[in-house]
């Protein structure tokens, strides 16, 4: 089922367009990565989806109900946070959730203690938000947004400022947000390594632009490469270009991954008298597949 | 249920409360503000308009009222909030009255004796003022009799005696002055009341009172077109009802008695 | 709507902005009574050991031989009507003039405070009220609920007039307690001359009359709130257009500061009366005193304060309800 349906969004400021018409549909439990560098038009696009921002043209719809057409019932179904979840310090955690689940419509008190209890908070929910960690406040940043029921969740780099165990953690509590509650999970971040542990697909943005939308698995598996660890490196350089792309990087070399060639391609450089030390097959990292595929778009 | 985690902060909503009631008072005060302000200003155009409708009445009658007064503290209104005096009171009255504007020249002075008027009335610019009046209002001897409440406190028959034939020749002559100066206007002579008439010796006071109004009256008597007005039965009844806090001057409802009486006798 | 009320009222007390303004004018006050004591001594050494009963009881035969001279104005005459029974007023109730009871201290602390202390207290506020949530970022938080936008700036702006009344209130109380120690609390009902006017031809008592003074501060306060909802409304405005507060503050400052200095030197720049800094002084309308411009009336004042009033209202909506949150 799909809760989250995006059509040909858009967005200009002044005379520049900054999103040029972005697609894209979430479907019921399922975690959704949104991945682009900064200044790719990330952020934009998720202020558009969370309402902050008014799309130039296009479509936006929350479990059918239009974002401009219907705001209300629209966000109803909406959790989300935005950067980093700026609450209230001066209030205490408890008054926060207070303030902000006074602002939903035929809101149910237990659901309350529910979200308290689903975050881990129950200890600390009466202290200053000023006096919690940046996990803590991440996790309330969590509980607002899961205060109103919502089927769908967008989470602004959630894992941004962690600890180590508290992005292990907060991977672990998303993953199972999704597959226990049916939630659709849209995840954007920078931190690429991020959306390979954490989602089943994932949109790669440039310039404003989707340019691919795919699950992260097959994604990863078109791009797969051979490296290769030979005796002298020059000389089997020359043998294998004559034959595919080659790259030369540190000590070894990189072609894309042929399961049919990659035994003759050997077997040529052991007649040329080369001395292979170890031959690899090797998923790229999602730094290299972005650079692949926006032809040199700098990421982090 | 709802309303559950709510009323956790019972003080947040007690000053919501609070202020909106706060609110309503200070916005019922601006109402009120304007109100009272705007209606003020368009009474007073109202006023002026009124004001020069009396004055283009002035030029097209000629024919005014000059009153001219003359005498003591009652004369100068003294002990009345609103510092009209029976002056005042009878000039507002002659007014509503006639019809016609009234120009009133007040020249009484607090303290003053029958002597001192005397001497006042035969000054030339009083002469001259008292030559044009129409009316001529005179209030005197108050002060020659009680002095302050002196004279009655310490009460010696013959003391008062010796008062009593000085002020005669006195009123006399100012009587015949006035008269000799302006022979067409109405003179009332206002007599006097006794304000110690709830005091122990009430009685013996009011007898001197009598004696001295009478007499006074019987001066009046001498001259045409001469009226005793008497004051004393107006004070004789709850005298403090209607005297000033010193309890020796009318206040304004005691003013206003006298001036009704004399209004009463005014003919046109 | 009133769960949101309750939501902004429940921040603006959690801030404690408010206990800031209550010990910012609870200090002034107690100033400002120290100075009214200091003068009030001051007279009392210049008058002798005279008892001022004596005195007041001259002063109001004084006038009131005045008023029977025939030959005053009938406006002055007015004006000196009130003063007796101001003056009789004081002798009755055993107040001494000289010293200021803690109703007319309050009065006159709000008919000072109109133009400049008042809106900077309003504007702590009503500047903070938008801005803060930009700057701290919880405006990101506030705009993804399911409650339409201009709803959620009506209830702050509900709550701005709240505070507003709350501050006016805490003004008047906290005047009245700390001078009442000093001047003694009586006072309520003492005249008060209202409806008089300064005009081209001079001093206009035609349409005056006498209220207790009890009636005349509660006028005063209400004309007070106005202005005070006028100023909160602009710096409200500015709090939606600008995002830091500090700059919002200093640009409203700003604009209060140019407005007392114009209204002490403007009076041949006629134009100046449609700043609405010139028209905050409407207890002068009320008490008599002349306008900064010549021409200026009490429902001119209250015109030009309406016409920037929904000027400001109309913008902020417009504003919020469109903007694009970065």
């Amino acid at each position: 089922m799909i809760t989250l349906s995006v059509k040909n969004l858009k967005k200009k400021i002044g005379k520049k367009e900054i999103i040029k018409g972005i697609d894209i549909e979430l479907y019921e439990g399922e975690v959704f990565g949104f991945l682009g560098p900064n200044g790719a038009g990330k952020t934009t696009t998720i202020r558009m989806l969370t309402g902050l921002i008014r799309p130039t043209s296009g479509s936006i719809s929350i479990c059918g109900y239009d974002l401009q057409k219907d705001f209300t019932n629209a966000m109803m179904h909406l959790g989300c946070i935005v950067e980093n979840p700026e609450l209230y310090p001066f209030l205490s955690g408890y008054d926060n959730l207070v303030h902000f689940a006074r602002m939903i419509p035929g809101f149910q008190s237990k659901r309350l203690a529910e979200v308290i209890e689903l975050v881990g908070l129950s200890e600390r929910i009466h202290d200053k938000v000023k006096t919690y960690s940046l996990g803590m406040r991440q996790r309330l940043g969590i509980a607002q947004a899961l205060l109103g029921n919502p089927k769908v969740l967008i989470l602004d780099e959630p894992t941004n400022g962690l600890d180590p165990a508290g992005i292990r953690e907060m991977r672990q509590f998303i993953r199972d947000l999704a597959k226990n509650e049916g939630l659709s999970v849209l995840v954007s971040s920078h931190l690429l390594s991020e959306i390979q542990l954490l989602c089943d697909r994932v949109a790669i943005i440039s310039k404003g632009a989707v340019i691919q939308t795919d699950t992260v698995h097959a994604l990863l598996s078109s791009q797969e490469k051979m490296v290769w660890r030979v005796e002298p490196l020059q000389q089997a350089k020359q043998i294998l270009e004559s034959a595919t792309e080659v790259v030369e990087l540190e000590d070894c070399l990189i072609t894309d991954f042929d399961a049919n060639k990659a035994g003759l391609w050997s077997r040529e450089l052991v007649n040329s008298g080369i001395q292979i030390i170890e031959m690899n097959r090797r998923l790229p990292a999602l730094e290299d597949l972005f650079l692949e595929l926006t032809g040199g778009d700098r990421i982090e | 249920m709802c309303e559950v985690f709510i009323l956790k902060k019972p003080l947040s909503i007690v000053i919501t409360a609070l202020s909106a009631v706060l609110l309503c008072v200070w916005l019922g005060g601006f109402l009120y503000a304007v109100q009272t302000n705007l209606n003020v200003q368009a009474d007073e155009s109202k006023n002026t308009s009124q004001d020069t409708g009396k004055k283009s009445q002035a030029v097209n009658n000629e024919k005014d009222l000059k009153v001219v007064a003359v005498g003591d503290s009652l004369t100068r209104g003294m002990g009345d909030e609103t510092g009209k005096g029976y002056i005042g009171y009878l000039t507002d009255e002659m007014k509503a009255k006639s019809k016609k504007p009234v120009i009133v020249q007040n020249l009484g002075i607090s303290g003053q004796k029958s002597d001192s008027l005397l001497a006042q009335v035969k000054t030339y610019s009083v002469t001259r003022q008292l030559k044009e009046a129409d009316y001529i209002l005179i209030t005197i001897g108050g002060n020659d009799l009680f002095q302050g409440g002196q004279t009655l406190v310490d009460f010696q028959p013959a003391a008062v005696k010796s008062i009593q034939q000085k002020y005669l020749h006195n009123l006399e002559a100012i009587l015949s002055h006035v008269r000799s100066s302006n022979s067409g206007a109405v003179i009332f002579l206002v007599g006097l009341y006794n304000p110690f008439i709830e005091l122990e010796n009430g009685k013996d006071t009011s007898q001197v009172v009598r004696e001295w109004n009478y007499k006074s009256a019987e001066a009046a008597a001498k001259q045409i077109k001469t009226v005793y007005v008497p004051t004393f039965d107006l004070f004789e009844l709850k005298v403090n009802d209607y005297l000033y806090t010193d309890r020796f001057h009318p206040n304004s409802k005691g003013y206003r008695l006298i001036a009704e009486r004399v209004a009463a006798l005014l003919t046109w | 709507m009133n769960k949101l009320i309750q939501n902004e009222m429940l921040k603006l007390l959690a801030r404690k902005r408010l206990i800031v303004v209550g010990i910012i004018l609870s200090i002034l006050v107690v100033l400002f009574t120290y100075a009214q004591y200091q003068t009030v001594q001051t007279q009392l050494k210049k008058l002798g050991t005279t008892d001022w009963r004596t005195t007041l009881q001259q002063q109001i035969i004084d006038t009131q031989n005045r008023l029977s001279n025939s030959r005053i104005p009938d406006d002055f005459k007015k004006e000196l009507e009130v003063r007796v029974k101001q003056q009789q007023y004081y002798l009755d109730n055993d107040i001494n003039p000289a010293e200021p009871g803690a109703p007319s201290f309050t009065k006159e602390f709000m008919e000072n405070s109109i133009d400049l202390l008042l809106p900077l207290m309003i504007m702590v506020i009503a500047s903070d009220l938008v801005s803060s949530e930009f700057s701290m970022g919880s405006i990101k938080l506030l705009l993804t609920r399911p409650v339409k936008r201009w709803k959620i700036l009506f209830s702050k702006y509900v709550t701005l007039l709240l505070a507003i009344s709350l501050i006016i209130a805490m003004m008047g109380m906290i005047s009245y307690l700390i001078s009442g120690v000093v001047f003694g609390f009586k006072g309520w009902t003492a005249p008060e001359f209202i409806g008089f006017q300064i005009t081209e031809a001079g001093f206009d008592a035609s349409g005056a009359s006498i209220i207790p003074q009890w009636q005349f501060i509660l006028m005063d306060f209400g004309v007070v709130w106005f202005a005070a909802v006028v100023v909160g409304t602009l710096s409200f405005m500015v709090s939606v257009l600008i995002r830091s507060t500090a700059a919002g503050m200093g640009i409203i400052l700003a604009l209060l500061i140019a407005g007392a200095i114009l209204s002490n030197m403007v009076s041949s720049w006629t134009s100046a009366k449609y700043f609405f800094m010139l028209n905050m002084r409407l207890t002068d309308y009320l008490n008599g005193s002349p306008p900064p411009i010549e021409g200026m009336t009490l429902s001119f004042s209250l015109a030009v304060l309406t016409v920037w009033w929904l000027l400001a209202l109309f913008i902020s909506f417009g504003v919020f309800t469109k903007k694009d949150i970065y």
